[in-house]
């Protein structure tokens, strides 16, 4: 998946699961940014009675570097707490849920936002902020998207913020991907053929928990600098979401715990995929640990990724130019880890300097494209992935063609990729499969899959 | 309305918890197992005496965590609140092995 359980620690802990981050210029709103960080892998729309809900021991971050060092110098934290109105029943409801001060919701959970800047000053933005609850079904809640709607809030400060459940916008044919890359529909050509047959969302009907903050340009740029010229270098963000845990934990044997100590990062996330296929197995969890100031570090998984010496291998004769291919991948470390510099693209550059870090990289100067393209930049479309990432942008598809070799003549122009490597999908022809939905305004996710529906009858 | 959450929980069970003081030792075993049990065997006997420890300045909001993070050097890490501080003693760090063997 994007980063759903990409890693062996983080996989254990659910509400500490960075898994999507998106960043974009707002659509409807483009004087603006929308920054999502979502949480909470895979959830079941059923998954009742205790369905699901951030973590009140869990310090939610997102980051914003704005001068290219790697290190943030805005990060907007989020902890939430939990209100139970009536601990003896085991009910998540009692009743149908029309507001979000229902005396019907038992279990109801609530928000703090902090802005801190890059000298540490931390300034609480907002606090008693309200999630919706779950989407239970239509007894309990009836008016889902009226819920939804009424926990988008204003803040005083210009930004506009939601945190609560959302259906997932990530979509991939996960069940091929680890089936050792037995893409659908191309099963005819792999190592042990097999029939083709159209792709599977392995994502499908299931949510996530998100926070979403829409921020004026101004407020993230360096000096408040008004991003209007693509080429300025003040004009590109590198975001990214971290959760941290406190050191020390300890279960009291009484039902509880205690948590004592600073916070530290058990879980981060920027560009999509690269914990989960660049990183290998025996550092996943150390790389949720590092900072992306240092993420130099791991540069030779991007120079000589495993994915790329798999493609030739599983699918004999079809990536022969790839397969002959033995340089560092110059042009993913470009990428993915100081993004793409003027003059490669006509028009477009998101380069953030030398520093390598995995930040996702958003132009704010480029204006939202009138007509997306689900392969954003491979598309044509500046606006989309990796141009900072759209909730909609097909990324596995980009990232896979781009590992498959499609990118190389960026940085190395002899090079000749192969055929396949403009056509490789995750879906054929790349599309947003069936079932995935989102919403035009922010926060931009679909509305979640109500439990009584899914899994349907 | 009962408001009922566990962070809040655990603050008002710190309370009472501050007032006795809690030490929950960890120590770190990642030290060579031979070398530990070389410092161990050196140890003085440990009784079953509690010294007497002088009052608290100022009582605790939080709970106290120590960690024992070199065994060999005897670094301990304290944890209280969202605050981490290290000090080194030997001497602690002894008594607590020999209590643990």
């Amino acid at each position: 998946m994007s980063s759903h359980r990409e890693a062996p620690e983080i996989s254990k802990d659910p509400v500490a699961d960075n898994t999507d981050v998106y960043a974009f210029v707002s659509p409807d709103r483009p004087d603006t940014v929308t920054l999502i960080a979502n949480f909470i892998p895979l959830e079941a729309p059923d998954g009742g009675p205790n369905f699901y809900e951030f973590g009140e021991d869990v310090l939610y971050e997102i980051h914003i570097d704005h001068n290219g060092d790697g290190v943030a110098e805005i990060t907007y934290q989020f902890r939430f707490q939990v209100q139970v109105r009536n601990p003896s029943t085991f009910l998540y409801n009692t009743g149908p849920i029309t507001s979000l001060d229902s005396p019907n919701w038992n279990r109801r959970q609530f928000y703090s936002i902090t802005r801190v800047d890059d000298q540490g000053h931390s300034t609480t933005l907002a606090s008693g902020l309200a999630c919706p609850p779950c989407n239970i079904g239509p007894l309990s809640t009836p008016n889902y998207a009226e819920l939804a709607q009424m926990a988008v809030h204003k803040l005083a400060s210009g930004e506009t913020v939601f945190a609560g459940q959302r259906a997932d916008g990530f979509y991939v044919d996960l069940g091929a991907v680890f089936d050792l890359l037995d893409l659908r529909p191309f099963q005819n050509l792999h190592v042990m053929p097999r029939h083709p047959a159209p792709g599977v969302n392995g994502l499908e009907d299931v949510n996530v928990h998100s926070i979403a903050i829409q921020v004026p340009k101004t407020l993230l740029t360096q000096g408040g600098y008004n991003p209007t010229n693509p080429h300025d270098p003040r004009s590109v963000i590198g975001v990214y979401a971290s959760a941290s845990r406190q050191k020390a934990l300890i279960f009291d044997g009484r039902g509880d715990m205690v948590e004592s100590g600073p916070f530290v990062q058990v879980s981060r996330l920027g560009e999509p995929l690269i914990n989960e296929v660049i990183i290998p197995m025996g550092r996943k969890d150390y790389w949720n640990s590092q900072d992306p100031r240092d993420d130099r570090q791991f540069v030779e998984y991007y120079q000589h990724p495993e994915v790329a010496s798999l493609l030739p291998a599983l699918y004999p004769g079809v990536f022969p130019h790839l397969a002959a291919y033995n340089k560092p991948r110059a042009d993913l470390v470009a990428i993915l880890l100081t993004g793409i510099p003027s003059g490669i693209i006509p028009g477009f550059q998101n380069f953030t300097g030398k520093t390598q870090a995995d930040l996702l990289r958003l132009n704010l100067a480029i204006p939202p494209a009138e007509k997306p393209n689900i392969l954003g930049l491979l598309g044509g479309d500046l606006a989309g992935f990796p141009n900072g990432r759209r909730v909609f942008d097909d990324v596995v598809t980009v990232e896979l063609r781009a590992i498959a070799g499609l990118t190389i003549p960026l940085v190395d122009p002899h090079f000749k990729p192969d055929a396949a490597a403009s056509v490789v999908s995750d879906f054929s022809p790349p599309q947003i499969p069936p079932g995935v939905h989102y919403k035009q305004q922010f926060p931009y996710l679909g509305l979640p899959f109500s439990g009584f529906d899914v899994p349907s009858a | 309305m009962a408001k009922v959450t566990r962070r809040g929980f655990i603050m008002q069970s710190s309370a009472s918890i501050a007032t006795i003081g809690m030490l929950a030792a960890l120590p770190t075993l990642s030290a060579a197992p031979e070398a530990t049990e070389a410092a161990v065997a050196e140890l003085p006997a440990v009784t079953n005496s509690v010294t007497e420890l002088p009052a608290v300045a100022a009582p605790l909001s939080a709970p106290l965590i120590a960690h024992v993070s070199d065994l060999a050097t005897g670094e301990i890490s304290l944890l209280v609140g969202t605050q981490e501080i290290t000090y080194r003693d030997s001497e602690l760090v002894t008594r607590l092995l020999r209590a643990v063997h």
